[in-house]
């Protein structure tokens, strides 16, 4: 009788945890859901056609971004030169003639500086075992020191044409921006969450220790997830580049501590081994409909970051809870 | 167990480790030191060095109290936001009348230290990870700054500036109290039970909580501290500059972390010092000072800098890996 009662709680138990987590793991997309019903409750042109056009195409540099952000999350690091990464590709798109002849020679230039600059984070924070912290923000300095000795501050010369309809043309509606952003997203879904590599990167920011015992090199994981992160954001800079059009030494500034609040927002553990492509996403959808809001109901524009600010705190608290739960 | 051992005196804490962790910074000091004077006739000279001392007193007090938030294991994105909050708040509520200097510094001191415990607060209570919880009231303090004023407001009675440029036979005043400061902290971390909790906090958290430590007042108490250094910061800076301004503190965010690291703190807590920090301090106020003898152009020297960075703390870590 004892034991078939002890049984009962157990299996409620064990019925409780699994909601628990499922509750976990769609408690961002309910938020993000309530989040929009608020704000088109509070003001009916937040849902608009035209307003939600708005929204994908600032969503879009900022997805870009935040999907390498989790790769890198994941394996317990952080990536604080994806700013400085977008920048110097968008000052890079400038250095051409800014015809549409120069669109293949200015991608591959900016994704060298992504891939070169991941590879250097990658390499310090792996064989010389510098925090990921510091490592990448070091290498945020030396690029934007890189910029001022190339420009002297002053960039000069335009985006071709080309980005420009990337970054802020649509297509019936639907942002160039946001369909690039699609694409790349539905790659790295298969990436992360399907392919043997996503497998290991998991494993590795699970428990790195029992990573290597199992054979995965583990450096080399952790090499790769930052030089994809730089490749994102060297991505991210030439679709920014575009949509703003006039570019200066700090076209990123800021992308580099969104992201990671946008991936904690969806749910990636700061602690690593956990998080999905998806859940950075609507992460980053959240921070772009929290600052869209704060404008269309008319609020001083202070009141974006101290909005942002609460909602962070609150949002990552709500996550440990769930989280830590049994 | 590494918590137990961390607070018992001689292993991370005592002096001997200290004189190994500062060694690099001490070498790099030097080698400075060296080509400032073998460049130039000038950089050697009384005049610079002081005015090198004068001009890190805002960096060495935002960073004394990142140490010890480090040294916990955690970490404060929310400084330059603070700084900047209470800078405007100095030369806002001041406004040129000197009988408010005395209330109005005793006030922000004690909002600054007030700020700093609230975001200790919400680490222990919340559970969230100090960077994002910093994150989030920087991001907030940032609003309220710019929501108090957009532009720099108010003015400071004449003779404010010499909290920060007064001198007694040549020896900078206020650089010399932000030392003092220093060293006391120093002493408080090495002698203070209080301040050894803080190394067995950042040493191994679960093992400080099995000994019974005071582990949530220890975390509060450390981000109180760095707020409390935030608000010397604002004073130090309002003085300067004669007004505070809403972006006064923007670069101390992540710029008081550097110092920290080159000092011999790790970031991932326990091990360090605050002396570390000062000497880190040193290290890039010369760094400055020596790019602009040397003649490197200005465009130039922030690749210089970064590049200088990478090297310090390429260094410490395969030092520590060896040890």
């Amino acid at each position: 009788m004892a034991a078939e009662t002890a049984k009962q709680t157990s299996s409620l138990r064990h019925l409780r945890s699994a909601a628990r987590r499922l509750f976990a793991q769609v408690s961002i997309y309910i938020a993000f859901a309530l989040l929009l019903a608020i704000a088109e409750i509070a003001s009916p042109a937040f849902l608009s056609g035209s307003n939600i056009s708005n929204m994908l195409q600032q969503v879009a540099p900022l997805g870009i971004v935040v999907i390498g952000q989790t790769l890198v999350i994941v394996v317990r690091g952080l990536d604080l030169s994806v700013g400085s990464v977008m920048a110097t590709a968008a000052v890079a798109a400038t250095a051409f003639n800014g015809l549409d002849s120069d669109v293949f020679p200015i991608i591959g230039v900016s994704l060298l500086i992504g891939l070169g600059t991941g590879l250097a984070n990658g390499l310090l924070i792996t064989k010389r075992s510098v925090p990921p912290f510091l490592a990448t923000l070091a290498m945020w300095i030396v690029l934007e020191g890189c910029r001022y000795a190339y420009n002297g501050g002053a960039p000069s010369g335009n985006v071709p044409a080309f980005f420009r309809v990337i970054g802020a043309g649509s297509f019936h509606g639907i942002p160039y921006n946001i369909l690039i952003m699609a694409a790349i997203a539905a790659v790295f879904v298969v990436i992360l969450h399907v392919s043997t590599f996503g497998r290991r990167v998991f494993l590795v920011g699970g428990n790195p220790v029992m990573a290597r015992l199992v054979g995965i090199r583990v450096d080399r994981v952790v090499i790769a997830s930052y030089v994809l992160s730089g490749l994102l954001a060297a991505t991210a800079g030439l679709v920014l580049s575009g949509f703003v059009g006039l570019v200066d030494n700090f076209v990123g500034r800021g992308f580099e501590l969104d992201s990671i609040v946008a991936a904690v927002l969806g749910g990636v553990a700061l602690s690593g081994g956990r998080g999905t492509i998806l859940g950075a996403l609507v992460g980053a959808a959240i921070l772009v409909a929290i600052t869209n809001a704060v404008l269309l109901l008319g609020l001083p524009i202070q009141f974006q970051l101290i909005i942002k600010g609460i909602v962070i705190v609150i949002a990552a608290a709500l996550h440990v809870r769930t989280a830590a739960a049994p | 167990m590494k918590g137990f051992a961390s607070i018992l005196p001689g292993s991370t804490i005592g002096w001997r480790a200290t004189r190994s962790a500062i060694l690099p910074v001490i070498v790099l000091i030097a080698l400075l030191l060296i080509i400032g004077v073998s460049v130039s006739d000038r950089f050697g000279t009384a005049r610079n060095l002081w005015n090198v001392y004068e001009q890190s007193t805002g960096l060495a007090l935002v960073s004394l109290g990142q140490t010890l938030v480090i040294l916990t294991g955690g970490i404060d994105l929310s400084v330059g936001s603070m700084i900047s909050l209470l800078s405007e708040l100095i030369s806002g509520s001041i406004d040129g009348d000197a009988s408010l200097v005395l209330p109005v510094l005793v006030g922000v001191i004690m909002l600054g230290a007030l700020l700093g415990a609230i975001n200790g607060a919400c680490i222990v209570l919340l559970r969230v990870h100090p960077l994002i919880v910093t994150l989030g009231t920087g991001a907030t303090l940032q609003g309220l700054t710019l929501l108090y004023s957009s532009h720099p407001p108010g003015k400071v009675p004449d003779g404010f500036d010499e909290i920060a440029y007064g001198r007694l036979f040549d020896i900078p005043m206020g650089a010399s109290v932000a030392v003092l400061l220093v060293l006391l902290t120093a002493l408080f971390l090495r002698y203070a039970p209080f301040g050894r909790y803080i190394f067995a906090v950042g040493g191994d958290e679960s093992a400080a909580r099995l000994m019974g430590l005071p582990l949530d007042r220890v975390i509060v108490f450390a981000y109180g501290f760095s707020g409390f250094c935030c608000a010397l910061t604002a004073i130090f800076l309002v003085a300067r500059f004669g007004v505070g301004q809403p972006y006064a503190g923007y670069n101390f965010t992540l710029g008081s972390i550097t110092p920290v690291v080159i000092g011999g703190t790790l970031l991932s807590g326990g091990k360090g010092g605050v002396l570390g920090t000062l000497l880190g301090v040193y290290l890039l106020g010369l760094l400055y000072n020596v790019l602009n003898y040397v003649g490197i152009p200005t465009d130039w020297q922030l690749l210089v800098q970064g590049l200088v960075v990478i090297l310090a703390v390429s260094i410490y870590v395969q030092k520590r890996k060896v040890i």
